[in-house]
């Protein structure tokens, strides 16, 4: 037993140590929003927010899309507007993919003065800073959120560079009628983005005769025996995940110990991330899964070869998921500056509803009204049907495009 | 360690003197006033919108805390689940105050509701707990403040589940007829909350009330039962308090002080989702009680804000790596709460009682010890040296 003054002393340097400790780690990582070029004195600040999720459950979705606008802050950050100018700081914010959180940045956005922000992450989080965007005026583009309802209000505020998961469900049930699935089960959990999906995915389901059976479970569950039990009961031939990989990969390793590895594992662009296949068990458990994405498959996006160049320059890595299509969100808006000639807010929105912009997934340009399927802010881009919708397979460690 | 200790008070025994001479009140008048200039600074420039909204939530964690502090602090009943009132009122407001179901009932109403509501959770699992002790009754509150949330999360057509409500409307002080009829007065403007120096002195009024009414509580006939009930049930009883009532009644109260908590921060956040009430939501929320001092209501309200704002001024030193501090949160909560039991297991600002009962004393200074809680109390001088 060691004395008690020398245990005060130990407890008081190992907690000097871990606090100093911590202070450099985080000091290491403060290479955060590289500027483009040298901004000169005279050049005026504009602040861009980037509202994403570094952490919470989808740690790698983030980190992709935060590196989309990245790239895109280097070719874009600096622009002369009226032979003035202009150098875009980002401010980048975490909503950990939650609800409330979002909120709270929603509204710390708004008092940084951001003129625009990208973002959010994922169709929950979005749906509570969308109202808020709204109140100020601030316009918003996301990269990722496809969730069809997400801009139930037709607000003029919110735009999306991604498809809706309306197509994406569309074709995530065609994929399992090709696939021979005469029963299928359909599990979401319980959040905006799943729920929406699966919803779309049921419906073209059912009118194509298929039996189906929706289960759901919640984010960050780490048993889902009951699930499982549930789908051995109902025998089918497929099962359709809505929701993102932590989930899913737990699924297709609990579905496998039942003795269910035979249901085709079907899912949406949540569950296409690298992340997967460590989630399902390896690559033994993870082969032949098949996933869905919301954009043209990448043979198909006329900029992506350049820019999946830069990417795996810049980071050392393959795309990750959305970063092109948050490096068009940026680009756009930053056109939207440009043809507005002004960096109010309002006059923004403006220019964003008449914008057309060539990005690397196409040119597109934003819906203006909410009609059918397509919501106001949606994508609109030349060839956005169901049959485009890219498809893969996880062969060995990654995901590959299916013909 | 003694002969350190006794040296460095023997030097610091005139100081502390003078600050003992002067009296509580003066340090709860400068408390409140810095508290009330905070907003000012922001009005100034002097610090961003964004340390106006920590200061708001501190604001509401002090509130939880002086809530949690008459279980845990006065009555010694730990309870794990207290998250789970303060989600009572926080979704009694959201439903009663936002789009979903097209409501918006007076401010004043919607917090008293809330309050009530939490109450009488409070009430409800008080009936089969408070049979239990120690800490049979903090794993039946902890079960008990899981259940409510994933009640939350599945209770889909009433809280939309783990997408949470949003567009909670701004509180409105008055009603919407007499807002509008002051016109363009300056002040009128005021009235509908929904900037955060207006949430702030909202917030800051509101827990102002419930310190004042808790430290009138605590000297109390009812305070001291409760101190007695900590103490030594079976002698507290044998002088004629009942504890049954005496318990529900420090349980209903904290749950009713955490769903008024709950009510502001609904408002304030705007949003609500089951994820602002999870289990390790409880855990802070007791470590800020720990921390401050049990029992000790300035010591709790220190308490709240250093684990409150804390986190956020390392997170603002650490610059742009802010969203990688997250992460080490609660390792620096574990080595505070690890260094803080060591050296000072009574808290920051301790409770007389408690201090007097957190550090084992060698029988040689016992008398010592006795000596100067003694003068202590008789309000003279530190006889210690």
């Amino acid at each position: 037993m060691l004395h008690e003054r020398t245990r005060k002393v130990l407890a008081l340097a190992l907690a000097v140590v871990l606090v100093f400790g911590l202070f450099t780690i985080s000091g290491c990582k403060t290479d955060d929003g590289g500027e483009g070029g040298d901004a000169t004195g005279e050049a005026e600040t504009i602040k861009i927010g980037v509202q994403t999720a570094l952490t919470g459950p989808l740690p790698d979705y983030g980190a992709a899309a935060k590196n989309g606008v990245e790239l895109a802050l280097e070719d874009f950050g600096t622009f002369e507007m009226d032979g003035k100018t202009y150098q875009v700081e980002i401010v980048v914010l975490d909503d950990k993919a939650e609800p409330a959180e979002s909120g709270i940045v929603a509204q710390s956005m708004v008092d940084e003065g951001v003129v625009g922000v990208i973002g959010s992450l994922t169709t929950g989080a979005t749906l509570s800073a969308i109202p808020i965007y709204a109140e100020y005026r601030i316009p918003q583009i996301s990269g990722s959120v496809t969730g069809p309802k997400a801009n139930a209000d037709s607000v003029d505020t919110f735009y999306r560079t991604c498809w809706s998961d309306a197509i994406q469900g569309e074709a995530l049930a065609a994929w399992a009628i090709e696939l021979g699935a005469k029963k299928v089960v359909l599990m979401d959990d319980n959040g905006a983005y799943a729920v929406g999906l699966a919803d779309v995915a049921e419906a073209a389901l059912e009118e194509g005769g298929v039996e189906t059976l929706r289960q759901n479970c919640q984010s960050g569950d780490k048993d889902l025996s009951a699930q499982v039990a549930n789908v051995k009961e109902f025998a089918p031939d497929a099962l359709i995940f809505t929701g993102y990989h932590p989930e899913a990969g737990l699924m297709r390793k609990q579905m496998i110990e039942a003795g269910l590895g035979d249901v085709i594992f079907m899912g949406g662009d949540g569950i296409k991330s690298a992340e997967f296949v460590a989630e399902a068990g390896g690559t033994a458990n993870a082969a032949g899964c098949y996933a869905t994405f919301g954009g043209f498959p990448e043979d198909q996006q006329p900029g992506y070869e350049a820019f999946a160049e830069k990417y795996k320059a810049k980071f050392g890595e393959d795309v990750g998921p959305y970063a092109q299509n948050n490096y068009d969100a940026f680009g756009a808006l930053i056109a939207a500056i440009k043809a507005a000639g002004s960096t109010e807010t309002e006059d923004i929105i403006a220019a964003l509803q008449d914008l057309e912009y060539e990005g690397v997934t196409g040119t597109f340009s934003f819906a203006s009204e909410t009609e059918g399927a397509v919501q106001r802010g949606d994508i609109v881009v030349a060839g956005l049907t169901p049959a485009n919708v890219p498809r893969y397979v996880i062969e060995g460690e990654d995901w590959v495009a299916v013909e | 360690m003694t002969a350190i200790t006794g040296r460095i008070r023997s030097v610091t025994a005139p100081v502390r003197a003078a600050f003992a001479r002067v009296p509580r009140g003066v340090y709860s008048a400068l408390g409140l006033a810095a508290a009330a200039i905070f907003p000012l600074l922001n009005v100034w420039g002097v610090v961003e919108t964004a340390w106006l909204r920590v200061g708001v939530l501190s604001l509401l964690f002090v509130m939880l805390s002086l809530g949690l502090n008459i279980v845990m602090g006065e009555t010694g009943l730990l309870n794990l689940g207290y998250i789970a009132f303060f989600a009572f009122g926080a979704y009694t407001t959201a439903l009663l105050s936002s789009p979903k179901f097209e409501l918006r009932w007076p401010f004043l109403a919607v917090v008293a509701l809330s309050t009530v509501i939490a109450m009488i959770a409070g009430f409800v699992i008080g009936l089969p707990t408070l049979r239990l002790r120690g800490d049979y009754l903090a794993i039946v509150t902890l079960a008990f403040g899981e259940i409510v949330r994933l009640t939350i999360i599945n209770l889909q057509d009433f809280t939309n589940g783990p997408n949470g409500i949003t567009g909670i409307y701004p509180p409105r002080l008055a009603s919407e007829g007499a807002i509008a009829s002051l016109g363009d007065a300056a002040w009128a403007k005021w009235l509908t909350v929904d900037k955060p120096i207006e949430y702030y002195y909202l917030v800051l009024v509101c827990v102002v009330v419930v310190a004042i009414l808790l430290s009138n509580l605590k000297n109390s006939r009812v305070g001291r039962a409760w101190n007695a009930l900590r103490e030594d049930e079976l002698a507290a009883v044998s002088t004629g308090i009942t504890a049954a009532r005496a318990k529900m009644l420090s349980v209903v109260l904290s749950a009713g002080i955490a769903g008024f908590a709950g009510a502001l921060y609904a408002y304030y956040s705007n949003v609500i989702s089951p994820e602002s009430f999870l289990f390790m939501q409880s855990v802070i929320v007791v470590c800020m009680v720990v921390l401050g001092g049990m029992g000790s209501i300035p010591g709790v309200i220190l308490g709240a804000i250093v684990l409150q704002a804390l986190p956020q001024m390392i997170r603002e030193a650490a610059g742009a790596a802010r969203s990688e501090f997250e992460v080490y949160r609660m390792l620096i909560f574990g080595v505070i709460i690890v260094v803080m039991v060591i050296f000072r297991p009574e808290g920051l600002l301790p409770d007389k009682l408690w201090r007097s009962e957190s550090h084992e004393v060698d029988p040689r200074e016992l008398e010592k010890t006795r000596q100067s809680l003694f003068d202590l109390e008789e309000g003279e001088k530190d006889l210690e040296v």
